[in-house]
């Protein structure tokens, strides 16, 4: 009888860890990670579970907040010279690594020059214009760079551009060095432990520079394959927070009906996804730009947000996301209507000289689809079903990633696919890969696969990347923008907008623009 | 000969005939994984984002993609001889340490599962063919049937949703607590509190199929002579059942349950995937998809050894049971 006793005892315990978090200080803070990182190298990937776990342990020199502001975080202060060309950062003082050495400027121009501008994925383009960084003292970091650079501010997240050790990368092979899997930073929480196919565990750092932070003891990133799993565990109190549409938009707008669980789309500008569609503009029946427009003309957005993304989502009115409309480089453009005009789209084909057969068929053609989940598979259903309104008929086309990546950035061999591209927080790091002719890479992923070349384009590109005059830089995106709203290598969609699914009990982790890729320092349990 | 140093014997055979069949598995996986399009360094580039051509190609070097296929296959088969998985360079860890980590638990959850399912089916069975024709009978057959024909994520995410969330008894997915982090004691009750569903959902379906093989093997069991003949010395039922019958009929229960393990490692993907059990299905499923095939290449070989010896040790349970059966 006794062991009996102990044994519901044990049970009743269990029960009461789900609900033993309810501190003001302190407590674990359980979140989704999806799927499981494939490193914790968030210097040398930008990939997205990375991005939901290190920049809790690694800083950068700056934060946003959700306005776009800057936040300092590793410097304290930074000024620009007037010429735009030395851009100079104070550091911040006092701050050690999780190693217990000392933080200086040393390591900013380590991870810039040396890990960032060599091997991250987007460095080499965000800090394309800086040809050396002087170190003056250990707590200044004078950039200087070719041309002016407007967009580097921008990136310099602890997600998009983390500072990290150069006492423990120096001398290595910096692509496989130990630091990638037992990462060491500055931030708010220490990496513990990562058990595969569980979870990943951060504890407090003790020794943070912000005196007081975090407040939460323990982060644990936790790995649950099944979407609708993920969502139990979110209505059960087992996890706390999942971003990134980790609970899918089919059970977000049925659990935000709760009083302990909240939805928000904040915490993606900085990411600024865009849906589209990629065309082969090279050879193919979509090599002709008024087949393209004459799509772009056809396409409901409103009807493919409100039906497949359950209203999350804002139609694309150009090639740049409304997102950019705080910096001024946004301009509204003909052609991307929001209510799908089929009228139009056939005139437009008629008067192209694509006429149709007997059957009403005027193009044959397989569709390619993203295989980032059946939301992208309902996406191609749609507009097989639209664009055979217009005598495009289409075969849908579902592979897996690699694949995928394979048959669009290396084989070239697609007519017409369907994706989404982060335009992130400036058009020279998320948006010229798409266009520009220096950005035909064969076998680099993401960039352009249309093979689409043009060169007032391309002059207007690398204008507008050097252009520290603000006034001026808008009048070259509007250019821009004309010329893509024109041609269409790319026809975009409609603006994506992702879900954060969070448990009301969890505050203080919506400050960021960063969202799920910030700190979590000022996170609390309520 | 005894009887002990001749099953030894064919023990010892069985291996060695197994080498030819292992090495046979190996060498078709290889060539069949690396018909997909894509490898690892497309998946890991593709992730992180634009990477450099230079980038990938290095890469490939460093994994020793860059070679043609059968220098390939050779290294890969001489790292086995010598006892070595490979490296798996996605994780950046070495196979064998992957592959012993998720062992356990499915390891963990197909012993539970297949003795439950086993215990819970002769039991069924049993009952149904003792009471043949009678409603307790048509009880079973029915819910035999049921379960047989639900689909495995389905019950997973109907247990979820009665016990995890409406009665709260259960939590929903994982393998432990990870806000508590218990230890010792504590640790083995949290990880049996986790273990409850996926094993009820995973052996349902295996339930089903031994409950209809019990009742169909004792039925056929009961027609036969040596029935008549215990009946006609004046047996009692009792003895018949348990004494005869059973011990007859548990025969093609064994067999199927032999042969099961192997389908059960594979088909606890949905289970592991629906319970995020961190299992040996799920990270075959993972790594297929991230092309990791040092990785996958090992856990087939490993599911493949795993397949002979549980059929081995079968072979020889068929003499225990039945002494007539010999082993040659």
């Amino acid at each position: 009888m006794k062991k009996r006793i102990s044994f519901f005892t044990i049970i009743t315990f269990l029960f009461l860890g789900f609900s033993a978090y309810a501190q003001k200080s302190g407590g674990t803070l359980v979140y989704l990670v999806q799927p499981e990182p494939p490193s914790m190298a968030s210097y040398i990937s930008t990939s997205g579970p990375i991005g939901l776990v290190a920049p809790k342990i690694y800083e950068g020199l700056f934060d946003y907040d959700n306005d776009g502001k800057i936040i300092y975080v590793l410097a304290e202060s930074h000024s620009v010279s007037s010429d735009g060309k030395t851009v100079t950062f104070k550091l911040r003082k006092g701050v050690k690594w999780h190693d217990g050495k000392s933080f200086t400027s040393d390591d900013v121009a380590f991870t810039v020059m040396n890990v960032l501008k060599k091997f991250h994925p987007r460095g080499p383009n965000s800090f394309r214009e800086v040809t050396s960084i002087d170190t003056p003292d250990s707590h200044t970091a004078i950039f200087n760079l070719r041309n002016p650079a407007p967009y580097m501010l921008r990136a310099l997240s602890a997600y998009e551009s983390p500072i990290v050790p150069k006492h423990l990368l120096e001398g290595t092979d910096i692509k496989s060095a130990k630091l990638g899997n037992n990462p060491v930073g500055t931030g708010p929480f220490k990496f513990v432990e990562w058990k595969k196919g569980q979870y990943v565990r951060l504890d407090k750092n003790k020794n943070y520079w912000r005196p007081g932070l975090p407040y939460l003891d323990r982060v644990v990133g936790r790995f649950v394959p099944d979407a609708s799993t993920r969502t139990a565990a979110m209505e059960n109190g087992e996890v706390l927070y999942a971003a990134y549409n980790a609970v899918p938009n089919i059970d977000a707008v049925r659990l935000k009906e709760r009083d302990d669980i909240s939805v928000t789309t904040d915490g993606y500008s900085m990411i600024n996804p865009v849906a589209l569609i990629e065309f082969n503009a090279k050879e193919g029946p979509f090599a002709n730009p008024a087949v393209r427009r004459a799509i772009s003309l056809a396409i409901d957005r409103q009807f493919m947000i409100d039906n497949i993304f359950f209203g999350y989502g804002k139609p694309a009115t150009s090639a740049l996301s409304t997102n950019f409309k705080p910096t001024g480089l946004y301009a509204s453009m003909p052609n991307y209507p929001a209510r799908g005009d089929i009228a139009s789209a056939k005139a437009l084909l008629d008067s192209a000289g694509i006429k149709p057969d007997a059957n009403g068929v005027r193009i044959r053609a397989i569709l390619d689809l993203i295989p980032y989940g059946e939301d992208w598979r309902r996406a191609g259903e749609y507009l097989k079903q639209v664009l055979g309104d217009i005598g495009i008929k289409l075969e849908l086309r579902y592979e897996d990633v690699p694949t995928w990546l394979k048959r669009i950035y290396h084989n070239y061999d697609f007519v017409m696919n369907v994706n989404y591209f982060y335009q992130l927080p400036d058009p020279v790091l998320g948006v010229h890969r798409h266009y520009g002719t220096d950005q035909i890479r064969k076998g680099t992923h993401f960039v352009n696969s249309s093979r689409y070349s043009n060169s007032e384009l391309d002059e207007l590109l690398a204008s507008g990347a050097t252009e520290a005059n603000a006034q001026k830089r808008t009048q070259i995106y509007k250019k821009i923008q004309e010329i893509l709203a024109r041609d269409m290598p790319v026809v975009n969609l409609f603006e994506l907008q992702f879900l954060t699914v969070y448990n009301t009990k969890l505050k203080g982790a919506y400050n960021s623009a960063l969202g799920a890729y910030a700190s979590f320092s000022e996170a609390y349990l309520d | 000969m005894s009887r002990s140093t001749q099953i030894l014997r064919y023990i010892i055979r069985r291996l060695f005939q197994a080498v030819p069949i292992v090495l046979a598995i190996i060498v078709l996986n290889f060539f069949l994984l690396n018909m997909a399009e894509g490898d690892a360094v497309d998946v890991l580039a593709g992730e992180a984002g634009s990477a450099t051509p230079e980038y990938m190609a290095e890469l490939r070097a460093k994994f020793g993609l860059d070679q043609p296929l059968p220098v390939q296959l050779l290294v890969y088969l001489k790292n086995i001889i010598s006892l070595d998985l490979g490296y798996s360079f996605r994780h950046d860890m070495p196979v064998s340490v992957l592959i012993v980590d998720r062992f356990w638990p499915t390891l963990l959850l197909m012993v539970s599962t297949i003795i439950l399912a086993v215990l819970f089916g002769i039991l069924l069975g049993l009952l149904a063919a003792i009471n043949l024709n009678t409603w307790k009978d048509a009880v079973i057959s029915v819910f035999a049937l049921i379960t047989y024909a639900t689909p495995l994520f389905w019950v997973g995410l109907m247990m979820i949703v009665v016990f995890s969330i409406n009665l709260r008894w259960f939590p929903t997915s994982g393998m432990e607590n990870i806000a508590a982090f218990y230890e010792g004691f504590d640790r083995f009750v949290d990880i049996t509190h986790h273990l409850v569903l996926p094993t009820i959902t995973l052996s349902l379906f295996y339930l089903a199929l031994y409950t209809r093989l019990m009742r169909a093997s004792m039925l056929e069991q009961y027609g036969q002579d040596y029935v008549v003949t215990a009946r006609a010395k004046g047996l009692p039922e009792r003895r018949i059942t348990f004494g005869h019958v059973l011990r007859n009929a548990l025969l093609p229960v064994v067999t199927m349950a032999g042969v099961q393990v192997g389908a059960l490692i594979g088909g606890s993907v949905i289970v592991e995937s629906v319970f995020a059990w961190p299992g040996l299905g799920m990270l075959a499923f993972e790594s297929l998809f991230a092309r990791d095939l040092n990785l996958l290449l090992g856990i087939f070989l490993i599911s493949s050894v795993l397949v002979v010896v549980v059929n081995l040790i079968v072979d020889v349970i068929y003499c225990f049971l039945d002494p007539r059966i010999e082993v040659s």
